[in-house]
């Protein structure tokens, strides 16, 4: 029966998803949180026999990991250091912008699950918001045919800034796992060092058997294999699955050297399916009560979200020697956050003690993506027009 | 028929372009030489290190058309290296020695449209390309490639 629903899952989703995006001009994910809700245990799912969610956790393990190879591998040593200091610094300060931000303000709130410290609960929603959404920037760029100097910050900004994202997502995770802040350095070790072992060694290792083979129908399954290997591993001994999938795609690109895109390429192509499961699943997870009972938190998040990124990612510009139009305009450009945020909600569902968290903070995330989804474009699109890069604008054309 | 004796036929010379010239350069280069669709990376001493297809080459200098950017095109897009940082270091190559039949379909396995030839220092002596093999193959003459 969960085979019949995924296939129900991702086929009705794009129906939905893409209906809504060409009849209404709604983002696409709106109609795969929505098509989920639809399937969810209360709803049809019940009547497929599916009384609960349990099923779709090593799925969302796996498609995780699978995220966080992609992540990890995006970038070489010599692009990094081509980026030039203005990204990187803006991209540290906007990542830490908003995870102080919303830790702070979460703390301030005081509002918690039942069986979660509220410093718990503040680390691990703060630990979820630096994530972002490549695509509605990408979108609006390639619209507007935008081109200058700010354009290029955003580019770079949200290609890296999910890997710091992932990072801090996994120290937080090992931390709060560790139940105490005084004893959470040995796990933290732990998970981290053997994270970097496992998924450095792995990388290594299917570099080189890639070298035997020429075709590329191989290279697929070697790769998949090894990210099977590697979250399953994790899950075994204990350390971070996130960490050791997004090593592994660093290390496969570091040993690959130049031409790694045939090792990408094949599980780039998977990202939409894997981003379909997640907001579809998030939408089986749908409790409005959860909305009503938490719409202060939900509301707290979603502003000192915006104003961390805005904040953060504008001091670090600024500190990095980025020009005025660029430091004062780059936040408008980072509040879309989409299937990576997902994602994390969705894996804290099967952290122990975390059930009840988990569900809440899946719901907060999944009403905050609507949001950002809706504004986000806008924002974006906004933040580009102020410092003078949309192209069309410039020469006097009109986006289609 | 040997690959010398193919090469005499067929005297196709190759693009090659050094290692630290930028995309735009090797570009200029191959477009200069409408009959080549790869471009052969060289060291400083003139030896081949790597190979660069037109498409990716294409790929890559057209990438702010493109609709849709995995995170490592859009890294690509904004922090661009030099060429032979998007060249395959393990492409193969052919010897003056060998027969073409025996290196033809390895290289149609990896979707490459020439064949380059290199000396025994792997320095670029010529190149088959994949339309004479083609047209060899379809004219029935004394240009067998067998």
């Amino acid at each position: 029966m969960e085979i019949l629903l995924i296939g129900m899952l991702l086929l009705a989703g794009l129906a939905v998803g893409s209906l809504g995006s060409h009849l209404l001009g709604v983002p696409r994910v709106v109609g795969y949180i929505l098509l989920g809700m639809l399937f969810a245990p209360d709803l049809l799912g019940g009547y497929l026999g599916m009384d609960s969610t349990e099923w779709t956790q090593p799925l969302v393990s796996v498609a995780l990991g699978v995220i966080a190879y992609v992540i990890g591998g995006a970038i070489s040593p010599g692009q990094l250091r081509r980026l030039g200091w203005s990204i990187v610094g803006a991209t540290l300060g906007e990542v830490s912008g908003a995870f102080l931000a919303v830790f702070g303000a979460v703390l301030l709130l005081g509002m918690t699950v039942a069986d979660l410290p509220l410093w718990s609960f503040a680390l691990v929603l703060a630990a979820v918001a630096p994530a972002t959404a490549p695509a509605a920037i990408v979108a609006v760029v390639h619209q507007y045919r935008a081109r200058g100097q700010l354009t290029t910050m955003l580019l770079g900004m949200v290609a890296i800034d999910d890997a710091l994202g992932i990072l801090i997502f996994a120290l937080v995770m090992a931390t709060v796992g560790s139940g105490s802040l005084g004893g959470a350095l040995g796990t933290v070790v732990w998970e981290v060092g053997a994270a970097l072992l496992v998924g450095g060694v792995g990388g290594f290792v299917v570099e080189r058997l890639s070298r035997r083979f020429h075709e590329q129908s191989m290279l697929l399954p070697m790769l998949l294999g090894g990210i099977f290997l590697i979250v399953g591993l994790a899950g075994w001994a204990g350390f971070s699955a996130l960490l050791a999938a997004m090593v592994f795609g660093f290390s496969v690109r570091w040993f690959c050297g130049p031409h790694a895109e045939r090792l990408f390429e094949p599980v780039e192509d998977l990202e939409e399916t894997v981003f379909v499961l997640f907001f579809t699943f998030a939408g089986l997870h749908f409790n409005p009560a959860a909305v009503i009972d938490y719409w202060p938190l939900m509301l707290v998040y979603f502003a000192a979200r915006a104003a961390g990124l805005f904040v953060g990612g504008g001091t670090g510009a600024r500190l990095a020697g980025a020009p005025k139009p660029v430091w004062s305009n780059v936040g408008f450009g980072l509040f879309p956050q989409g299937g990576v945020a997902i994602g994390l909600a969705l894996l804290l569902l099967h952290y122990p003690g975390f059930s009840r968290a988990g569900e809440v903070i899946v719901n907060l995330i999944t009403t905050t993506t609507l949001l950002t989804e809706a504004v986000g474009a806008i924002s974006v699109r906004y933040g580009l027009r102020r410092a003078g890069e949309l192209g069309l604008e410039r020469a006097g054309g009109e986006a289609k | 028929m040997k690959i010398a004796d193919w090469l005499e036929q067929h005297p196709v010379n190759g693009v090659t372009v050094e290692r630290d010239a930028s995309l735009e350069e090797a570009a200029e280069a191959l477009l200069a030489e409408p009959e080549c669709r790869d471009i052969y990376v060289t060291d400083a001493e003139g030896r081949v290190v790597g190979h660069l297809g037109f498409r990716r080459l294409a790929g890559v200098l057209l990438s702010a058309h493109r609709p849709t950017h995995s995170r490592r095109q859009m890294l690509e897009r904004v922090a661009r290296g030099p060429v032979h940082e998007f060249m395959d270091r393990r492409f193969i190559a052919a010897r003056l020695d060998e027969n073409v039949h025996q290196v033809l379909h390895p290289h149609m396995e990896r979707r490459v449209e020439d064949i380059p030839v290199l000396d025994a220092d792997g320095r670029l002596v010529g190149v088959i390309r994949l339309v004479d093999l083609v047209r060899a193959a379809i004219e029935p003459s004394d240009q067998s490639i067998g």
